[in-house]
């Protein structure tokens, strides 16, 4: 009779492996359900103030091409300088792309002090709330919105779960 | 195995192998999970941050920003619209600004089916274990969504009437096409074009 004496050997190891996959196979479930939950939200409240700007400028430069005074010239460049620097924010998570020299927090500042000048500018004050999760653009709000690395170990993982993969070890700055 | 329930050794034998391979098994699916977990997270979060919140979020922030645009330029008197009434125009505008304001991820974000199939899963399996490993939410997730249960209860007590009926509802996705809508004609009757992406 043919009698497979190492597999009996390393049965142990063999139901360890087994049980090993079904679980591996079951988390990786839980992981992108999971993982992906934080992600939504993470990316909707980055964007629904990044768009909030991005839309604002949008509107006053069409407005402004229409009316098209001499006013309006310098107006429009102001549109564009915000429309720049939204456009540099990040449509997908920034630990996964493949320049990872960008800052996120300081992004969001020159953001918000460029829609400032721009309602400066257009002599209208800065909406302080535009709904929801939407944080009021001054510099002590500033570091709620755009991550801060203090108390919330769980954003920072997240943001950069694995730093090997982003190509960086101090992923610290990047954190949200 | 059936068949050899008549036989008592086999039947010892048998229940000792299945003990023996399961106490490993499990060890072995314990360890498991949580590597596979662990392994997957920052994958689920990427694909949840630029396929679902980025989009999602940039319409709804794209929407409000406009509409903040158009509040501000008819709260000016010294704007004159070709046609119509700027009292009027600026009243729209506020009403669309503050339906747009109310508007919250949960109720324009589409379901996450595997979750909802994960889940139903969970509730139909036999396995004592497994009900315990249930799908949870992240703790952040969590709270925000108890915030939201909150303001709506402050919601529905604010509107102190006993009947149920005017309970608002919440808005769904097909009220952000209809506020969409009402920007498009409000800018044209402006005669801007929308600057929607």
């Amino acid at each position: 009779m043919d009698f497979d004496l190492e597999s009996l050997v390393n049965v142990e190891q063999t139901f360890y492996d087994d049980g090993y996959k079904d679980g591996y196979d079951h988390g990786r479930i839980h992981g992108l359900i999971e993982g992906r939950a934080l992600g939504r939200e993470k990316g909707f409240e980055m964007w629904e103030e990044v768009g909030f700007y991005e839309g604002f400028a949008l509107m006053w430069s069409a407005i402004c091409e229409k009316r098209a005074t001499k006013e309006d010239t310098r107006i429009v460049h102001h549109t564009k300088q915000l429309l720049d620097l939204t456009a540099q924010f990040p449509k997908v998570n920034p630990s996964s792309a493949t320049s990872s020299d960008l800052d996120i927090p300081r992004l969001f500042r020159q953001i918000r002090s460029r829609y400032k000048v721009l309602c400066a500018a257009l002599g209208i004050r800065p909406t302080l709330k535009a709904g929801g999760t939407w944080s009021p653009p001054d510099e002590n709000e500033q570091e709620v919105a755009s991550g801060d690395p203090g108390p919330r170990e769980e954003r920072k993982k997240v943001w950069l779960i694995d730093p090997s993969r982003s190509g960086r070890q101090g992923g610290d700055d990047l954190s949200f | 195995m059936e068949d050899d329930w008549a036989d008592d050794t086999t039947a010892i034998r048998d229940s000792e192998w299945a003990k023996i391979s399961s106490d490993f098994q499990n060890a072995g699916y314990r360890e498991g999970i949580t590597a596979g977990k662990e392994g997957a997270l920052q994958e689920g979060f990427d694909e949840g941050y630029a396929e679902t919140g980025v989009p999602i979020g940039r319409e709804i922030g794209n929407l409000r920003g406009i509409s903040s645009a158009l509040v501000s330029l008819l709260s000016s008197p010294t704007f004159v619209p070709e046609h119509g009434d700027r009292e009027q125009f600026l009243q729209e505008a506020r009403l669309i600004s503050m339906e747009l304001a109310e508007l919250r991820f949960s109720d324009v974000a589409p379901p996450d089916l595997q979750a909802e199939q994960h889940a139903r899963e969970h509730l139909e399996s036999a396995d004592v274990d497994d009900r315990d490993f249930d799908v949870e939410m992240n703790e952040e997730v969590k709270q925000k969504r108890d915030v939201e249960g909150l303001e709506d209860l402050m919601t529905r007590m604010g509107a102190g009437s006993i009947s149920s009926a005017e309970a608002k509802a919440r808005p769904i996705k097909a009220d952000v096409a209809k506020l969409v809508d009402r920007l498009k004609s409000l800018a044209g009757s402006l005669g801007i074009p929308l600057p929607l992406p």
